[in-house]
């Protein structure tokens, strides 16, 4: 499903420095498949989910999504494929300040001119199903940090993707919501959805079916 | 058109979350607008009653020429004048100014038959009898003085006036500070006898070419100006062009001032609105959408933003009389106009307040947020 073939992503910071984040990798992402990539800080973990899940693009290398290579695609094509068949869930949350979890969920549907009322309703049952039924209308100050990562994975789940990516999902949260966050990717594997996690979490590699461990950029 | 509605609720949404970026942006946009919106209504107010004065008034206005400027004609011709075929009146009057204790007054003499039939809203009555006078009601106001008072005043001679009669408030302009009398009053006080500053003819339709070309045989020898309406005309224009000059060197003075604010107000939260971006476009957001957004966002604050300047426009002009910016556009009145401002608010003026303010606002946010939204998300959501 997702192939990326000697994908390597450097940043130079002056003309004399350059920084490599990942070099070389070459992985095979199947269909519905539990993939977690295990390392330590620095490792490339992020930055390598971040080309996959086309949020970022590579130096040099190829990603092919169902075979067709996407590396070349435009940005308004990277969009719509985020759009469409890819789910995030980040670390930090990212959800907007000001909003309510209901709106936060939501506001991917906004571009694609669904109406109030399914919005709030996709929304509402999403949150319902995360535990947050009664957390409609609060704003993320108002929520947990576990709470948050619900409302963040309820927005992932919006679009009814093929491919969730999560960056260090439980590294903020409590273990409790930890568990339950990895019952609910495991669930949505069972599902169909193709789940790629970069993570510490040793749990995390109970239930994953592949288990790529990262250093320096490469994978091990 | 669902994708458009939503972005447009979104965008209202928006402005209501950051009220204190969408009111200081009001405030900036209020604060260039409102003064031009108020400055164009006062001066197309005023220009169109001068008009109404020059249309409603003479055909010809016949003076003497001296040093390129008008000067006053003696009376001697008055007779020849009215005997040239075509002419239906030809009516001498004297225009001066003169101080009433410190306050400067417009004299105006002219014989009481003469009056033009648009000299009206006087309460009390016109002057019958000599040493009677109509004042306006800014003068009146300032003096307090009421109907048979005295007063004195002195040009070149010194007179004493009865009272008779008042411009009203909803008069023309030129009533405000203006002393009604009749010609010969006039001559008196400004002790010029067998004078007038100008003689007005009224002619028969068509008929001026050949009434200048008779004026011409019998002033041949003199240095005389000869005017017709159009002229007139031209000169009032150019005289409000050249009094809306000082406004406009002022308006750019605080446009200079007000067009950064905008700017710098509509940088507030940058880097949260940044980091909000990034969130849409990893959520699936495509660039132009962002920017159609935001463009919303752009709209209906200028939309707000100019609206209120409007209605503070014609609350400006219509309940505080336009107070302090008047003076811009009338000579020689206070801060504070003692008479019904005449003003005029078009649709075009208010059509260019909401595209100037869009432009504003666009300006303000559009590039920065092009810039954002075309940056990748992760770098975005750092």
């Amino acid at each position: 499903m997702i192939r990326t073939e000697h994908l390597c992503k450097s940043y130079s910071h002056s003309s004399q420095y350059e920084i490599r984040a990942i070099y070389d990798i070459n992985v095979t992402i199947p269909k519905n498949s539990f993939v977690v990539f295990n390392g330590p800080s620095g490792s490339g973990k992020t930055t390598l989910l971040n080309i996959m899940g086309t949020l970022d693009r590579p130096t040099a290398g190829k990603v092919f999504l169902y075979g067709e290579e996407i590396t070349p695609f435009s940005d308004i094509a990277l969009a719509r494929l985020r759009r469409e068949k890819i789910g995030f869930i980040f670390q930090d949350f990212h959800l907007i300040p000001r909003l309510t979890s209901w709106e936060n969920v939501a506001y991917p549907l906004v571009p694609r001119g669904i109406g109030y009322k399914e919005r709030f309703e996709r929304a509402r049952l999403l949150l319902e199903k995360m535990g947050l039924g009664d957390r409609l209308d609060h704003t993320s100050e108002e929520l947990s940090g576990g709470q948050q990562q619900r409302v963040a994975i309820a927005r992932a789940l919006i679009n009814n993707p093929e491919i969730i990516i999560a960056d260090e999902p439980t590294s903020n949260i409590d273990e409790e919501t930890s568990v339950q966050i990895r019952e609910l990717l495991d669930e949505l594997k069972v599902r169909g959805v193709t789940i790629l996690v970069a993570t510490h979490d040793a749990m995390f590699e109970k239930v994953a079916d592949v288990v790529f461990k990262m250093k320096n950029g490469r994978i091990e | 058109m669902n994708r458009h509605l939503n972005l447009l609720f979104l965008a209202t949404e928006n402005l209501l979350r950051h009220k204190a970026k969408t009111v200081v942006v009001c405030l900036c946009l209020i604060a260039i607008l409102s003064p031009f919106i108020t400055a164009i209504a006062i001066s197309e107010g005023v220009r169109e009653q001068s008009l109404i004065s020059v249309n409603a008034g003479a055909d010809l206005y016949l003076t003497y020429d001296e040093f390129g400027r008008n000067s006053a004609i003696p009376l001697k011709y008055l007779d020849e004048i009215k005997k040239i075929f075509g002419v239906t009146k030809a009516i001498p009057r004297i225009i001066g100014r003169g101080f009433l204790q410190n306050k400067l007054a417009v004299i105006v003499g002219i014989d009481k038959e003469d009056l033009p039939v648009s000299v009206s809203c006087i309460s009390g009555r016109i002057f019958d009898n000599a040493n009677e006078v109509v004042v306006g009601h800014e003068l009146a106001k300032h003096f307090r003085l009421n109907l048979g008072d005295q007063f004195s005043m002195r040009c070149q001679q010194r007179k004493v006036f009865t009272v008779v009669g008042f411009f009203s408030s909803d008069s023309s302009i030129w009533g405000a500070s203006m002393i009604f009398m009749s010609f010969r009053d006039a001559g008196e006080l400004f002790g010029k006898q067998d004078v007038a500053t100008d003689i007005q003819i009224y002619t028969l339709p068509g008929h001026n070419s050949e009434i200048a070309t008779d004026v011409y045989d019998i002033f041949q020898h003199e240095a005389y100006r000869l005017q017709d309406k159009q002229m007139v005309e031209l000169y009032v224009k150019k005289g409000f062009m050249l009094k809306e000059g000082i406004f406009s060197a002022l308006y750019v003075v605080s446009f200079a001032l007000g067009v950064p604010a905008i700017l710098v107000a509509s940088g507030f939260g940058l880097s949260e609105r940044k980091r909000e971006i990034g969130i849409m476009k990893a959520t699936g957001w495509q660039t132009l959408e962002v920017l159609e957004l935001i463009s919303m966002e752009q709209l209906l604050i200028s939309f707000l933003g100019a609206t209120i300047a409007i209605v503070l426009s014609i609350l400006w002009v219509k309940g505080f009389n336009g107070t302090f910016i008047a003076q811009f556009f009338i000579a020689e009145i206070t801060m504070l106009p003692k008479f019904t401002l005449p003003a005029r608010f078009l649709p075009l003026p208010c059509l260019l307040s909401f595209f100037f303010a869009f432009l504003l606002t666009m300006v303000g946010s559009v590039y920065s947020s092009w810039r954002a939204s075309t940056t990748s998300p992760v770098v975005l959501m750092k």
